[in-house]
């Protein structure tokens, strides 16, 4: 290879220090608040001056919080298992159909990813207001499955177009049907895309703050929602415990992806 | 009588391109009969048709008379080894033979016999547990061909089956195709474009150029009687002299060329008249080179250009009074084979059969 990293000689260490401060760059924050949520103070000094679990003891004791989060994983769980059944139709039309018209489809599928969220927000709720939308899980399930449709598209298009249309068109000689031949040959072909789209399309939800805002009521608000609404009122370490435990299910859920990816690429 | 199978006037178009055009085919039980031809002549095409991929835009198949047509490709029973590998990635190997029974809701004691059975055949016995990913293009396209018979269909449809093998491997897979064809006597549909493939293992052969069929008939019916010029060009080597005809009748004609030589009685082919354009065909290993001229009319003199000794013959380059390139072989141990140099001028003859003259245009 011409940029082989071995032979930099010393430019070997200095791309690993500006990898090291971007890096730390990234994480910082994270740690930050990581530290934070596990320091005694009320105060959220910084280095903490002793260590305590009582931020976490209060958040779990207090309802509104663990309703936030049980809001947030209801939600997640919905938005992903619609968009992983819409994005698979969508992938199969995309990827495996012959209709004029198809890659301004594709196009059109994936306008959710590059349109302002805040946009898609406001229409949402206008949207909404109509149809009496707003506050309801429905309102909410709607909203994430628009922003996390494109994301399980992309990821189920790439698995589908790795797969031979031959092997299919092999079941379908055998004697499947064709739609049994998709769901016994081709859907577990495909199955590390699936999961990859399941994963990402429950993550998003479970991150996702600016439309859970314009949606949220105050009976019904998801976790990221409670801990911007909080953080306006007060400035208490159960955020940076709340914080936390959101970023670690993030963090355990991207590490299964990887895992997934690296266990198709074996 | 009516043809086990019959494909009837087949015609498919995309737009303005004719992919096969009035493909008419009698196969009986049990044939093995092969598509031979370069890509884009419409082999597969026609095979697709068989297998219900794609509609043809004219024409009907049928297979014992009824036509298969209406029904849909899960439905015409049909077996079928792709040029690629098609195993269903996450099933094992018993499990991808076992597939096209489970879909036919079959027992599952009468399933387990089966697929023993079916791997027996392709000699892959006790390797139900591998997983595809674990095994050879070889063995792959052997698990493939298990699945496509387990279920005993009356058509086995073969595409390009072998050719992401390396030779060796080939011509053993071409060896077991061929035992497994008549263990079984399924009928065989078989699509290449290797010449050698297609002699090796076919009853007959159909030889397809640009959509259409040139020619039927077995290997040794195409390589002594060429139809076309197409023909004898793909099947076996030769030389093409062109010249133009002189006296045709009774389905033979002479031929006169550039430098007023002539052969006469030559078997030819397609319609001509005394004038036109043809040429003659010869193989290297139908003529004969000699010292003295041979018969009057089935002899041409030539001079040797170049010599090639290739083990078990020497090929010679020669070229004819008017400049025209042919080779002629030589088996090792011929009288002439070592006494020959170049710049020798000798002459070439033939058998009146071994020559074939072809009307131009």
């Amino acid at each position: 290879m011409l940029l082989d990293f071995n032979k930099l000689g010393a430019w070997k260490w200095a791309l690993s220090a500006i990898c090291a401060v971007m890096s730390l760059f990234l994480l910082l924050p994270i740690l930050f608040i990581v530290a934070l949520s596990f320091g005694n103070s009320r105060w959220l000094i910084f280095p903490p001056p002793g260590w305590t679990l009582k931020w976490y003891e209060e958040l779990f004791a207090d309802p509104r919080w663990m309703g936030a989060a049980l809001t947030s994983a209801k939600i997640g769980v919905i938005v992903m298992v619609i968009s992983v059944a819409l994005g698979l139709l969508a992938s199969l039309a995309l990827v495996r159909g012959t209709f004029k018209g198809r890659e301004v489809l594709r196009a059109f599928f994936l306008t959710p990813m590059v349109l302002p969220v805040v946009i898609v927000a406001v229409a949402l709720y206008a949207a909404f207001l109509r149809l009496g939308l707003n506050g309801t899980l429905l309102g909410f399930v709607i909203a994430h499955v628009i922003v996390a449709l494109p994301f399980a598209i992309i990821t189920i298009t790439g698995a589908l177009e790795t797969f031979d249309p031959a092997i299919e068109d092999a079941a379908i000689l055998c004697g499947a049907s064709p739609w049994e031949a998709r769901l016994r040959v081709t859907l577990p072909g495909i199955r590390h895309g699936l999961f990859s789209a399941a994963i990402f399309s429950f993550l998003i939800s479970w991150d996702e703050v600016v439309l859970a805002i314009f949606m949220a009521s105050p009976s019904l608000q998801t976790l990221p929602v409670k801990v911007w609404t909080t953080l306006r009122q007060d400035l208490t370490p159960v955020i940076a415990a709340a914080s936390t435990l959101l970023v670690a299910l993030t963090v355990l859920l991207m590490i299964a992806a990887a895992v997934l990816r690296k266990g198709k690429s074996e | 009588m009516t043809p086990f199978l019959h494909i009837n006037g087949i015609r498919k178009t995309y737009g303005t391109v004719v992919a096969t055009d009035h493909v008419e085919l009698s196969i009986a039980e049990g044939e093995f009969m092969t598509f031979l031809g370069p890509s884009g002549s419409g082999k597969s095409t026609t095979l697709y048709i068989l297998a219900g991929f794609q509609d043809p835009t004219a024409g009907d198949i049928k297979l014992r008379g009824q036509s298969i047509l209406q029904t849909p490709s899960h439905k015409r029973n049909i077996g079928m080894v792709f040029q690629r590998y098609t195993l269903f990635p996450h099933l094992s190997v018993g499990e991808n033979v076992a597939f096209p029974l489970r879909v036919r809701r079959m027992g599952q004691d009468e399933i387990a016999q089966k697929v023993k059975r079916a791997l027996s055949l392709v000699r892959l016995d006790g390797f139900e547990d591998r997983m595809p990913a674990k095994m050879s293009g070889g063995q792959q396209q052997r698990v493939a061909l298990a699945r496509a018979l387990v279920y005993d269909p009356p058509v086995l449809l073969m595409d390009e089956p072998l050719s992401a093998l390396d030779k060796k491997l080939r011509e053993e897979i071409q060896f077991e195709i061929r035992r497994i064809h008549q263990e079984t006597g399924v009928t065989i549909l078989y699509v290449t474009h290797d010449q050698e493939e297609a002699l090796r293992l076919s009853d007959r052969i159909a030889i397809f150029n640009k959509g259409k069929i040139e020619q039927v008939g077995t290997g040794p019916e195409l390589y002594a009687n060429p139809a076309t010029h197409f023909v004898a060009d793909f099947i076996g080597d030769s030389a093409f002299l062109a010249g133009e005809l002189a006296g045709v009748g009774q389905g033979r004609a002479g031929l006169r060329f550039a430098d007023g030589s002539t052969v006469a009685a030559v078997p030819l082919h397609g319609l001509g008249v005394a004038g036109q354009a043809a040429e003659l065909m010869l193989r290297p290993e139908r003529i004969e080179l000699t010292p003295e001229a041979g018969p009057e009319g089935a002899s041409l003199p030539v001079t040797v250009e170049d010599l090639t000794f290739l083990g078990n013959n020497t090929t010679v380059s020669a070229r004819t009074g008017w400049g025209a390139a042919l080779t002629v072989r030589l088996n090792f141990g011929h009288p002439l084979a070592g006494r020959i140099a170049r710049g020798d001028r000798l002459h070439i003859r033939w058998a009146p059969e071994a020559a074939h003259a072809f009307v131009k245009g």
